[in-house]
Protein backbone atom coordinates (compact mmCIF):
# COMPACT_ATOMS: atom_id res chain seq x y z
CA UNK A 1 0.00 0.00 0.00
CA UNK A 2 2.92 2.29 1.10
CA UNK A 3 5.03 1.62 -2.38
CA UNK A 4 1.66 2.14 -3.91
CA UNK A 5 1.30 5.70 -2.97
CA UNK A 6 5.22 6.27 -3.59
CA UNK A 7 4.74 5.36 -6.84
CA UNK A 8 1.77 7.54 -7.66
CA UNK A 9 3.47 10.70 -5.97
CA UNK A 10 6.49 9.66 -8.24
CA UNK A 11 4.52 9.69 -11.40
CA UNK A 12 2.25 13.04 -10.35
CA UNK A 13 5.99 14.76 -9.57
CA UNK A 14 7.47 13.22 -12.98
CA UNK A 15 4.63 14.26 -15.33
CA UNK A 16 3.59 17.74 -13.18
CA UNK A 17 7.80 18.69 -13.82
CA UNK A 18 7.65 18.30 -17.65
CA UNK A 19 4.35 19.34 -17.92
CA UNK A 20 5.77 22.68 -16.22
CA UNK A 21 8.63 23.21 -17.59
CA UNK A 22 7.34 22.04 -21.35
CA UNK A 23 4.49 25.06 -20.25
CA UNK A 24 7.75 27.56 -19.37
CA UNK A 25 10.04 26.59 -22.62
CA UNK A 26 6.87 27.63 -24.44
CA UNK A 27 5.91 30.75 -22.38
CA UNK A 28 9.43 31.55 -21.98
CA UNK A 29 10.35 31.72 -25.59
CA UNK A 30 10.23 35.10 -27.40
CA UNK A 31 7.39 35.91 -29.79
CA UNK A 32 9.04 36.16 -32.86
CA UNK A 33 6.33 38.03 -35.42
CA UNK A 34 8.30 39.51 -37.96
CA UNK A 35 9.88 39.58 -40.68
CA UNK A 36 8.94 36.74 -41.63
CA UNK A 37 10.92 33.26 -42.54
CA UNK A 38 12.59 33.10 -46.06
CA UNK A 39 11.97 36.96 -46.09
CA UNK A 40 13.61 38.34 -49.96
CA UNK A 41 13.37 41.61 -50.19
CA UNK A 42 14.93 45.22 -52.24
CA UNK A 43 14.01 47.22 -48.90
CA UNK A 44 16.73 47.26 -46.84
CA UNK A 45 15.45 48.82 -43.80
CA UNK A 46 13.82 45.75 -42.24
CA UNK A 47 11.36 45.75 -39.11
CA UNK A 48 12.05 43.62 -36.06
CA UNK A 49 8.88 42.82 -34.05
CA UNK A 50 8.85 40.43 -31.31
CA UNK A 51 7.91 39.76 -27.48
CA UNK A 52 9.74 38.23 -24.65
CA UNK A 53 13.42 38.89 -25.83
CA UNK A 54 15.53 41.63 -25.57
CA UNK A 55 18.73 41.09 -27.96
CA UNK A 56 18.43 40.75 -31.82
CA UNK A 57 21.14 38.80 -33.26
CA UNK A 58 21.84 38.94 -36.63
CA UNK A 59 24.93 37.04 -38.66
CA UNK A 60 25.59 35.89 -42.62
CA UNK A 61 26.04 32.36 -40.74
CA UNK A 62 23.67 29.63 -39.32
CA UNK A 63 26.50 29.35 -36.61
CA UNK A 64 26.30 32.78 -35.54
CA UNK A 65 30.22 33.43 -35.49
CA UNK A 66 30.34 37.06 -35.99
CA UNK A 67 26.96 38.11 -34.71
CA UNK A 68 25.50 41.91 -34.67
CA UNK A 69 24.06 41.98 -31.18
CA UNK A 70 21.19 44.62 -31.28
CA UNK A 71 19.40 45.68 -27.76
CA UNK A 72 15.77 46.29 -28.20
CA UNK A 73 12.75 46.00 -26.51
CA UNK A 74 10.40 45.06 -29.32
CA UNK A 75 9.88 47.43 -32.35
CA UNK A 76 13.07 47.76 -34.10
CA UNK A 77 13.97 49.08 -37.70
CA UNK A 78 17.44 47.79 -38.60
CA UNK A 79 19.14 49.13 -42.07
CA UNK A 80 20.77 45.81 -43.61
CA UNK A 81 23.29 45.59 -46.62
CA UNK A 82 21.98 42.95 -49.52
CA UNK A 83 22.99 39.63 -48.20
CA UNK A 84 21.51 36.59 -46.58
CA UNK A 85 21.11 36.64 -43.05
CA UNK A 86 20.26 34.38 -40.21
CA UNK A 87 18.61 35.97 -37.50
CA UNK A 88 17.01 35.24 -33.58
CA UNK A 89 15.99 36.80 -30.63
CA UNK A 90 17.53 36.31 -27.62
CA UNK A 91 15.39 36.49 -23.66
CA UNK A 92 15.81 33.90 -21.16
CA UNK A 93 16.30 31.61 -23.77
CA UNK A 94 16.39 31.68 -27.59
CA UNK A 95 13.53 32.32 -30.21
CA UNK A 96 13.35 30.03 -33.79
CA UNK A 97 16.03 31.29 -36.06
CA UNK A 98 14.80 32.92 -38.99
CA UNK A 99 16.37 33.87 -42.64
CA UNK A 100 15.99 36.61 -44.62
CA UNK A 101 17.59 37.98 -47.38
CA UNK A 102 18.51 41.69 -48.68
CA UNK A 103 18.01 41.28 -52.57
CA UNK A 104 20.87 43.56 -54.51
CA UNK A 105 18.80 46.28 -56.72
CA UNK A 106 20.72 48.15 -59.25
CA UNK A 107 18.82 51.32 -59.89
CA UNK A 108 19.51 54.37 -62.55
CA UNK A 109 17.62 57.47 -62.31
CA UNK A 110 18.43 60.22 -64.87
CA UNK A 111 16.67 63.32 -65.32
CA UNK A 112 17.74 65.97 -67.95
CA UNK A 113 19.27 69.56 -66.35
CA UNK A 114 20.14 71.98 -69.12
CA UNK A 115 22.47 70.50 -71.38
CA UNK A 116 23.74 67.95 -69.17
CA UNK A 117 22.11 64.63 -67.40
CA UNK A 118 21.92 64.04 -63.54
CA UNK A 119 22.39 60.49 -62.85
CA UNK A 120 21.50 59.29 -59.55
CA UNK A 121 22.46 55.33 -57.76
CA UNK A 122 19.00 54.80 -56.85
CA UNK A 123 19.63 51.27 -55.88
CA UNK A 124 21.16 49.43 -52.90
CA UNK A 125 24.50 48.90 -54.26
CA UNK A 126 27.27 50.91 -55.01
CA UNK A 127 27.73 51.73 -59.24
CA UNK A 128 30.24 51.94 -62.33
CA UNK A 129 29.03 53.42 -64.65
CA UNK A 130 30.06 53.32 -68.33
CA UNK A 131 29.52 56.70 -70.45
CA UNK A 132 28.89 55.94 -74.19
CA UNK A 133 29.08 58.59 -77.37
CA UNK A 134 28.81 56.79 -80.58
CA UNK A 135 28.26 53.58 -79.27
CA UNK A 136 32.37 53.84 -77.69
CA UNK A 137 32.70 53.95 -73.92
CA UNK A 138 34.38 56.91 -73.43
CA UNK A 139 34.45 57.29 -69.10
CA UNK A 140 33.63 55.55 -66.43
CA UNK A 141 31.98 56.59 -63.51
CA UNK A 142 31.57 55.21 -59.67
CA UNK A 143 28.33 56.57 -57.61
CA UNK A 144 27.93 55.08 -54.34
CA UNK A 145 24.20 54.45 -52.95
CA UNK A 146 22.22 57.78 -53.38
CA UNK A 147 25.16 59.85 -54.90
CA UNK A 148 24.04 62.30 -58.03
CA UNK A 149 26.52 62.99 -60.30
CA UNK A 150 26.23 65.87 -63.60
CA UNK A 151 27.25 64.27 -66.98
CA UNK A 152 26.93 63.84 -70.91
CA UNK A 153 26.85 61.30 -72.63
CA UNK A 154 24.55 59.02 -74.76
CA UNK A 155 24.04 55.86 -73.30
CA UNK A 156 24.82 54.81 -69.77
CA UNK A 157 25.28 51.30 -68.67
CA UNK A 158 25.31 50.65 -64.52
CA UNK A 159 26.87 47.39 -63.50
CA UNK A 160 27.68 46.23 -59.82
CA UNK A 161 30.98 47.59 -58.19
CA UNK A 162 33.15 44.93 -57.32
CA UNK A 163 33.20 42.73 -54.24
CA UNK A 164 33.74 38.92 -54.41
CA UNK A 165 32.43 37.91 -51.05
CA UNK B 1 -6.15 84.17 -74.88
CA UNK B 2 -5.57 80.66 -76.92
CA UNK B 3 -1.94 81.77 -77.36
CA UNK B 4 -1.64 82.47 -73.68
CA UNK B 5 -2.23 78.95 -72.84
CA UNK B 6 -0.64 77.57 -75.43
CA UNK B 7 2.14 79.08 -74.26
CA UNK B 8 1.83 78.42 -70.21
CA UNK B 9 1.37 74.57 -71.67
CA UNK B 10 4.44 75.10 -73.83
CA UNK B 11 6.33 76.17 -70.83
CA UNK B 12 4.98 73.91 -68.53
CA UNK B 13 5.90 71.05 -70.96
CA UNK B 14 9.51 72.48 -70.42
CA UNK B 15 9.82 72.88 -67.28
CA UNK B 16 8.54 69.01 -66.63
CA UNK B 17 11.16 67.02 -64.90
CA UNK B 18 12.19 64.40 -67.78
CA UNK B 19 13.15 61.52 -65.96
CA UNK B 20 14.50 58.12 -66.92
CA UNK B 21 14.75 55.19 -64.77
CA UNK B 22 15.17 51.62 -64.51
CA UNK B 23 15.87 49.28 -61.98
CA UNK B 24 17.34 45.18 -61.79
CA UNK B 25 17.72 42.87 -59.21
CA UNK B 26 19.57 40.77 -58.05
CA UNK B 27 22.69 42.95 -59.11
CA UNK B 28 24.62 39.69 -59.32
CA UNK B 29 23.88 35.99 -59.31
CA UNK B 30 27.12 33.64 -58.09
CA UNK B 31 27.00 30.02 -59.36
CA UNK B 32 29.99 27.24 -58.68
CA UNK B 33 30.75 25.46 -61.72
CA UNK B 34 29.54 21.91 -62.24
CA UNK B 35 30.55 20.24 -65.79
CA UNK B 36 27.69 20.59 -68.47
CA UNK B 37 25.37 22.72 -65.71
CA UNK B 38 21.66 23.58 -67.39
CA UNK B 39 20.37 26.36 -64.97
CA UNK B 40 17.26 28.72 -65.85
CA UNK B 41 17.93 32.54 -63.77
CA UNK B 42 14.88 34.82 -62.94
CA UNK B 43 16.06 38.34 -63.07
CA UNK B 44 13.12 40.82 -61.99
CA UNK B 45 12.81 44.68 -63.69
CA UNK B 46 11.32 47.57 -61.82
CA UNK B 47 9.87 50.09 -63.20
CA UNK B 48 10.44 52.53 -60.48
CA UNK B 49 8.64 55.76 -62.32
CA UNK B 50 5.94 53.67 -63.68
CA UNK B 51 6.51 54.66 -66.97
CA UNK B 52 6.18 52.91 -70.27
CA UNK B 53 9.41 51.73 -71.19
CA UNK B 54 10.65 49.63 -74.46
CA UNK B 55 13.51 47.69 -73.31
CA UNK B 56 16.26 45.56 -75.21
CA UNK B 57 17.96 42.62 -73.23
CA UNK B 58 21.23 41.78 -74.35
CA UNK B 59 23.99 39.47 -73.50
CA UNK B 60 28.06 40.35 -73.38
CA UNK B 61 31.55 39.08 -71.91
CA UNK B 62 33.48 35.84 -71.03
CA UNK B 63 30.65 33.35 -71.29
CA UNK B 64 28.05 35.22 -73.24
CA UNK B 65 27.46 32.44 -75.76
CA UNK B 66 26.66 29.90 -72.89
CA UNK B 67 23.46 32.36 -72.38
CA UNK B 68 20.41 32.06 -73.85
CA UNK B 69 17.46 34.39 -73.45
CA UNK B 70 14.29 34.01 -73.66
CA UNK B 71 13.38 37.14 -74.85
CA UNK B 72 15.49 39.77 -76.35
CA UNK B 73 12.89 42.29 -75.97
CA UNK B 74 10.34 43.33 -73.63
CA UNK B 75 7.59 46.13 -73.09
CA UNK B 76 6.48 47.44 -69.87
CA UNK B 77 3.67 49.38 -69.11
CA UNK B 78 3.69 52.47 -66.80
CA UNK B 79 1.15 50.32 -64.32
CA UNK B 80 3.82 47.76 -63.58
CA UNK B 81 5.90 47.90 -61.12
CA UNK B 82 7.99 45.26 -61.66
CA UNK B 83 8.75 42.27 -64.34
CA UNK B 84 10.42 39.36 -64.34
CA UNK B 85 12.66 37.91 -67.04
CA UNK B 86 14.41 34.29 -67.27
CA UNK B 87 18.04 33.25 -69.25
CA UNK B 88 19.40 29.61 -69.42
CA UNK B 89 23.08 28.97 -68.90
CA UNK B 90 24.47 26.11 -70.21
CA UNK B 91 28.16 25.34 -69.08
CA UNK B 92 30.58 23.69 -71.56
CA UNK B 93 32.66 20.04 -70.03
CA UNK B 94 35.58 22.51 -68.92
CA UNK B 95 36.54 26.15 -67.92
CA UNK B 96 39.82 27.25 -66.56
CA UNK B 97 39.85 27.45 -62.97
CA UNK B 98 38.61 30.79 -61.02
CA UNK B 99 36.15 33.56 -61.83
CA UNK B 100 34.19 33.44 -65.27
CA UNK B 101 31.54 35.94 -66.01
CA UNK B 102 29.10 37.65 -68.05
CA UNK B 103 26.67 40.66 -68.15
CA UNK B 104 22.89 40.71 -69.42
CA UNK B 105 21.92 44.37 -70.04
CA UNK B 106 18.27 45.68 -70.41
CA UNK B 107 18.34 48.74 -72.16
CA UNK B 108 15.88 50.95 -72.05
CA UNK B 109 15.47 52.73 -75.40
CA UNK B 110 15.38 56.48 -75.41
CA UNK B 111 11.82 58.40 -75.46
CA UNK B 112 10.81 59.46 -78.69
CA UNK B 113 8.39 63.10 -79.08
CA UNK B 114 5.32 60.75 -80.67
CA UNK B 115 3.35 62.41 -78.08
CA UNK B 116 5.08 66.14 -78.29
CA UNK B 117 5.88 65.48 -75.02
CA UNK B 118 9.24 66.93 -73.39
CA UNK B 119 11.76 63.62 -73.69
CA UNK B 120 15.30 62.71 -72.63
CA UNK B 121 17.44 61.49 -75.81
CA UNK B 122 19.77 59.46 -74.17
CA UNK B 123 19.50 55.80 -73.50
CA UNK B 124 20.01 53.86 -69.82
CA UNK B 125 20.65 50.57 -69.38
CA UNK B 126 21.54 48.51 -66.04
CA UNK B 127 23.42 45.17 -65.48
CA UNK B 128 22.85 42.24 -63.90
CA UNK B 129 26.39 40.24 -63.66
CA UNK B 130 26.75 36.20 -63.52
CA UNK B 131 29.69 34.69 -61.77
CA UNK B 132 31.02 31.16 -62.17
CA UNK B 133 33.58 29.99 -60.10
CA UNK B 134 35.44 26.99 -61.38
CA UNK B 135 37.25 25.45 -58.73
CA UNK B 136 41.31 25.51 -58.23
CA UNK B 137 42.72 22.16 -58.56
CA UNK B 138 44.36 20.83 -55.25
CA UNK B 139 44.15 23.65 -52.39
CA UNK B 140 42.79 27.40 -52.83
CA UNK B 141 41.47 29.95 -50.31
CA UNK B 142 40.41 33.52 -50.35
CA UNK B 143 39.82 35.52 -47.91
CA UNK B 144 38.75 39.09 -46.93
CA UNK B 145 39.29 40.96 -43.32
CA UNK B 146 36.81 42.99 -41.59
CA UNK B 147 37.48 44.28 -38.27
CA UNK B 148 34.55 46.03 -36.02
CA UNK B 149 36.50 48.86 -34.45
CA UNK B 150 36.06 49.65 -30.85
CA UNK B 151 36.36 52.18 -28.02
CA UNK B 152 39.40 52.00 -26.07
CA UNK B 153 39.36 48.90 -23.52
CA UNK B 154 36.64 47.13 -25.68
CA UNK B 155 36.79 44.31 -27.73
CA UNK B 156 38.03 45.08 -31.28
CA UNK B 157 36.84 42.15 -33.42
CA UNK B 158 38.99 40.56 -36.75
CA UNK B 159 36.09 38.62 -39.12
CA UNK B 160 37.99 36.30 -41.47
CA UNK B 161 35.61 35.16 -44.19
CA UNK B 162 37.19 32.14 -46.13
CA UNK B 163 35.86 30.77 -48.93
CA UNK B 164 37.48 27.56 -50.04
CA UNK B 165 37.86 27.61 -53.88
CA UNK B 166 39.58 24.50 -54.67
CA UNK B 167 38.41 20.90 -54.96
CA UNK B 168 40.13 19.35 -51.66
CA UNK B 169 38.73 20.28 -48.69
CA UNK B 170 40.95 22.22 -45.90
CA UNK B 171 42.21 20.82 -43.18
CA UNK B 172 43.79 23.22 -40.54
CA UNK B 173 42.87 26.88 -41.31
CA UNK B 174 44.08 29.92 -38.86
CA UNK B 175 45.34 32.61 -38.73
CA UNK B 176 47.98 34.61 -37.23
CA UNK B 177 47.06 38.52 -36.49
CA UNK B 178 49.64 40.71 -36.01
CA UNK B 179 49.26 44.48 -34.88
CA UNK B 180 50.70 47.28 -35.11
CA UNK B 181 50.82 51.54 -34.12
CA UNK B 182 50.94 54.61 -35.91
CA UNK B 183 55.21 54.20 -35.63
CA UNK B 184 54.99 50.72 -37.16
CA UNK B 185 56.05 49.34 -34.07
CA UNK B 186 54.17 45.73 -32.87
CA UNK B 187 52.44 45.59 -30.25
CA UNK B 188 51.03 42.04 -30.36
CA UNK B 189 50.66 38.83 -32.38
CA UNK B 190 48.29 36.18 -31.58
CA UNK B 191 46.65 33.15 -33.33
CA UNK B 192 42.84 32.17 -34.25
CA UNK B 193 41.81 29.08 -33.56
CA UNK B 194 41.80 26.66 -36.18
CA UNK B 195 38.77 24.91 -38.65
CA UNK B 196 38.22 23.09 -41.30
CA UNK B 197 36.32 23.88 -44.52
CA UNK B 198 34.55 21.55 -47.44
CA UNK B 199 35.25 22.19 -50.73
CA UNK B 200 33.09 25.19 -52.08
CA UNK B 201 32.16 26.42 -48.53
CA UNK B 202 32.28 29.49 -47.04
CA UNK B 203 33.49 29.81 -43.43
CA UNK B 204 34.44 32.58 -40.68
CA UNK B 205 36.96 32.66 -38.83
CA UNK B 206 36.59 35.35 -35.76
CA UNK B 207 38.98 36.15 -32.71
CA UNK B 208 38.70 39.17 -30.46
CA UNK B 209 41.19 41.39 -29.19
CA UNK B 210 41.26 44.08 -25.97
CA UNK B 211 42.38 47.25 -27.19
CA UNK B 212 43.90 48.11 -23.93
CA UNK B 213 46.06 51.27 -26.07
CA UNK B 214 45.74 54.26 -27.05
CA UNK B 215 42.35 56.03 -28.94
CA UNK B 216 44.45 56.14 -32.29
CA UNK B 217 44.92 54.31 -35.70
CA UNK B 218 46.60 51.07 -35.82
CA UNK B 219 47.18 47.95 -38.61
CA UNK B 220 46.16 44.37 -38.63
CA UNK B 221 48.56 41.69 -40.66
CA UNK B 222 46.90 38.67 -40.76
CA UNK B 223 48.62 35.82 -41.82
CA UNK B 224 46.11 33.24 -43.36
CA UNK B 225 47.74 29.82 -42.69
CA UNK B 226 45.97 26.79 -44.89
CA UNK B 227 47.26 23.05 -44.83
CA UNK B 228 50.89 23.66 -46.82
CA UNK B 229 49.73 27.95 -48.14
CA UNK B 230 49.23 31.21 -46.79
CA UNK B 231 47.31 34.37 -47.58
CA UNK B 232 48.40 37.77 -46.58
CA UNK B 233 45.99 40.25 -45.69
CA UNK B 234 46.36 43.45 -44.26
CA UNK B 235 43.88 46.65 -43.35
CA UNK B 236 43.73 49.36 -40.85
CA UNK B 237 41.50 50.14 -37.94
CA UNK B 238 40.63 52.68 -35.36
CA UNK B 239 40.93 52.18 -31.83
CA UNK B 240 37.92 54.82 -30.76
CA UNK B 241 36.76 54.79 -33.74
CA UNK B 242 33.02 56.52 -33.05
CA UNK B 243 34.84 59.87 -33.92
CA UNK B 244 31.95 61.50 -34.01
CA UNK B 245 28.72 61.42 -31.86
CA UNK B 246 25.48 62.62 -32.31
CA UNK B 247 24.02 63.50 -28.99
CA UNK B 248 21.03 65.75 -29.34
CA UNK B 249 18.96 67.24 -32.41
CA UNK B 250 16.50 70.51 -31.16
CA UNK B 251 14.01 72.08 -33.49
CA UNK B 252 13.27 75.59 -31.63
CA UNK B 253 10.91 78.23 -32.97
CA UNK B 254 9.36 76.05 -35.40
CA UNK B 255 5.68 76.90 -37.00
CA UNK B 256 4.46 74.34 -39.74
CA UNK B 257 5.07 75.48 -43.57
CA UNK B 258 8.37 77.45 -42.43
CA UNK B 259 11.59 76.45 -43.09
CA UNK B 260 12.52 74.51 -39.55
CA UNK B 261 16.25 75.14 -37.87
CA UNK B 262 17.73 71.32 -36.85
CA UNK B 263 20.32 72.10 -34.25
CA UNK B 264 22.43 68.95 -33.72
CA UNK B 265 25.00 68.38 -31.15
CA UNK B 266 28.04 66.50 -31.77
CA UNK B 267 30.88 65.64 -29.90
CA UNK B 268 34.19 64.84 -31.30
CA UNK B 269 35.49 62.15 -29.59
CA UNK B 270 38.77 61.48 -31.24
CA UNK B 271 42.01 63.30 -30.25
CA UNK B 272 42.53 65.33 -33.47
CA UNK B 273 40.26 67.87 -34.89
CA UNK B 274 37.65 66.49 -37.52
CA UNK B 275 37.29 68.97 -40.89
CA UNK B 276 34.97 69.12 -43.51
CA UNK B 277 31.83 67.02 -41.28
CA UNK B 278 28.62 67.58 -42.18
CA UNK B 279 24.92 66.09 -41.60
CA UNK B 280 23.01 65.00 -44.01
CA UNK B 281 18.89 64.00 -43.28
CA UNK B 282 16.67 62.24 -44.90
CA UNK B 283 12.88 62.43 -44.08
CA UNK B 284 10.83 59.43 -45.49
CA UNK B 285 7.10 59.43 -46.17
CA UNK B 286 4.46 56.51 -44.92
CA UNK B 287 5.59 54.84 -48.71
CA UNK B 288 9.56 54.83 -47.58
CA UNK B 289 10.28 57.00 -49.89
CA UNK B 290 12.59 60.03 -49.77
CA UNK B 291 10.50 63.53 -49.11
CA UNK B 292 13.17 65.75 -47.89
CA UNK B 293 17.06 65.07 -48.15
CA UNK B 294 19.09 68.39 -46.34
CA UNK B 295 22.49 68.96 -45.46
CA UNK B 296 24.68 71.20 -43.08
CA UNK B 297 27.81 73.39 -44.24
CA UNK B 298 30.75 71.54 -43.60
CA UNK B 299 31.95 72.42 -39.70
CA UNK B 300 36.13 71.72 -38.69
CA UNK B 301 35.40 70.07 -35.42
CA UNK B 302 37.76 70.79 -32.62
CA UNK B 303 39.30 67.56 -30.75
CA UNK B 304 37.31 66.13 -27.58
CA UNK B 305 34.74 69.01 -27.87
CA UNK B 306 30.95 69.85 -28.65
CA UNK B 307 29.45 71.48 -31.66
CA UNK B 308 26.35 72.33 -33.08
CA UNK B 309 26.07 71.76 -36.52
CA UNK B 310 22.84 73.36 -37.91
CA UNK B 311 20.71 72.73 -41.11
CA UNK B 312 17.51 73.67 -42.50
CA UNK B 313 14.45 72.15 -43.73
CA UNK B 314 11.60 73.21 -45.89
CA UNK B 315 8.35 72.52 -44.65
CA UNK B 316 5.68 73.93 -46.98
CA UNK B 317 3.53 71.25 -47.98
CA UNK B 318 3.98 68.97 -44.93
CA UNK B 319 1.18 67.72 -43.23
CA UNK B 320 1.39 67.34 -39.69
CA UNK B 321 2.38 63.49 -39.01
CA UNK B 322 5.20 61.21 -37.83
CA UNK B 323 7.81 60.23 -40.36
CA UNK B 324 10.59 57.99 -40.78
CA UNK B 325 14.06 59.96 -40.61
CA UNK B 326 17.85 59.36 -41.12
CA UNK B 327 20.46 61.48 -39.93
CA UNK B 328 24.23 60.72 -41.15
CA UNK B 329 27.56 62.36 -39.81
CA UNK B 330 29.54 61.97 -42.66
CA UNK B 331 33.50 63.15 -41.96
CA UNK B 332 35.78 62.07 -44.33
CA UNK B 333 35.27 58.91 -46.12
CA UNK B 334 33.08 57.42 -42.99
CA UNK B 335 29.61 57.76 -42.63
CA UNK B 336 27.86 56.74 -39.53
CA UNK B 337 23.56 56.74 -39.25
CA UNK B 338 20.78 56.95 -36.63
CA UNK B 339 17.45 56.62 -37.50
CA UNK B 340 14.75 58.72 -35.65
CA UNK B 341 11.02 59.33 -35.81
CA UNK B 342 10.26 63.12 -36.66
CA UNK B 343 6.78 63.82 -34.84
CA UNK B 344 5.61 66.99 -36.91
CA UNK B 345 2.85 69.05 -35.18
CA UNK B 346 1.77 72.41 -36.14
CA UNK B 347 4.53 74.63 -33.70
CA UNK B 348 6.78 71.97 -32.65
CA UNK B 349 9.11 68.62 -34.03
CA UNK B 350 9.90 66.13 -31.72
CA UNK B 351 12.18 63.94 -32.59
CA UNK B 352 11.74 60.55 -30.90
CA UNK B 353 14.72 57.83 -31.00
CA UNK B 354 17.79 58.95 -30.27
CA UNK B 355 19.22 55.29 -29.98
CA UNK B 356 16.56 54.05 -31.86
CA UNK B 357 14.35 51.73 -30.14
CA UNK B 358 10.88 52.16 -30.30
CA UNK B 359 8.65 50.74 -27.54
CA UNK B 360 5.38 49.49 -28.31
CA UNK B 361 3.29 49.06 -24.78
CA UNK B 362 4.13 49.22 -21.02
CA UNK B 363 3.22 45.41 -20.52
CA UNK B 364 6.97 44.52 -20.11
CA UNK B 365 6.46 44.60 -16.05
CA UNK B 366 3.61 42.21 -16.04
CA UNK B 367 5.32 39.69 -18.33
CA UNK B 368 8.67 40.25 -16.55
CA UNK B 369 6.68 39.40 -13.07
CA UNK B 370 5.04 36.45 -14.57
CA UNK B 371 8.70 35.17 -16.00
CA UNK B 372 10.04 35.63 -12.99
CA UNK B 373 6.87 33.61 -11.37
CA UNK B 374 7.86 30.99 -13.61
CA UNK B 375 11.45 30.75 -12.91
CA UNK B 376 10.76 30.72 -9.35
CA UNK B 377 8.75 27.72 -10.12
CA UNK B 378 11.16 26.17 -11.89
CA UNK B 379 13.57 26.24 -9.05
CA UNK B 380 10.73 25.02 -6.78
CA UNK B 381 9.77 21.97 -8.73
CA UNK B 382 14.11 21.08 -9.19
CA UNK B 383 13.88 21.60 -4.79
CA UNK B 384 10.93 19.43 -4.44
CA UNK B 385 12.23 16.85 -6.91
CA UNK B 386 15.61 16.41 -5.39
CA UNK B 387 13.72 16.38 -1.72
CA UNK B 388 11.26 13.73 -2.51
CA UNK B 389 13.78 11.58 -4.77
CA UNK B 390 16.86 11.69 -2.58
CA UNK B 391 15.24 12.00 0.90
CA UNK B 392 11.67 11.29 1.51
CA UNK B 393 11.59 8.51 -0.78
CA UNK B 394 13.95 6.54 1.11
CA UNK B 395 12.74 7.55 4.15
CA UNK B 396 9.10 6.60 3.08
CA UNK B 397 10.62 2.96 1.84
CA UNK B 398 11.83 1.65 4.65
Amino acid sequence: MKSKYIKLIDIVLIFGTIIFLASFVSYARPLVISPINNLETTNQSVLFNFERGNIILIDDNLEFSSPQKIYAENNLIINLKPGKYYWKIEGMIGSEIRDLTILSEINLRLKQVGDLYEITNAGNVDLNVGIYENENLVDNLILNVDESQEISGEKFIGEPEGGNF
Amino acid sequence: MDKKIYFILLLLLILLPNVLSIGITPARTTVNFESNLEKTISVSIVNSEHKNMDLVIYSQGELAENILLKENKLTMTKNEESKNFEYQISLPDNLSPGLHTAEIIVLQIPETSDEGDAYIGAALAVTTQLYIFVPYPGKYAEAELNIVDAEEGQDVQFVIPIINRGKLDLVNVKANIDIYGQLNEKITSFNTQSIAIESGKRTELVSNWKADVPVGIYRAVVTLIYDESSLRLEKQFNVGSKILELQNIEVNDFNLGEIAKFEMLVENKWSEQVNGAYTRTKVFNDEGEVMADFKSPTYDLPSLEKSVMISYWDTAGVKQNTYDASVYLIYGEKSSQQDFKFEVSENEIRVVGLGYVISEKGSGFSQGRLLTFLVIGVILLILINIGWFFALRKRLKK
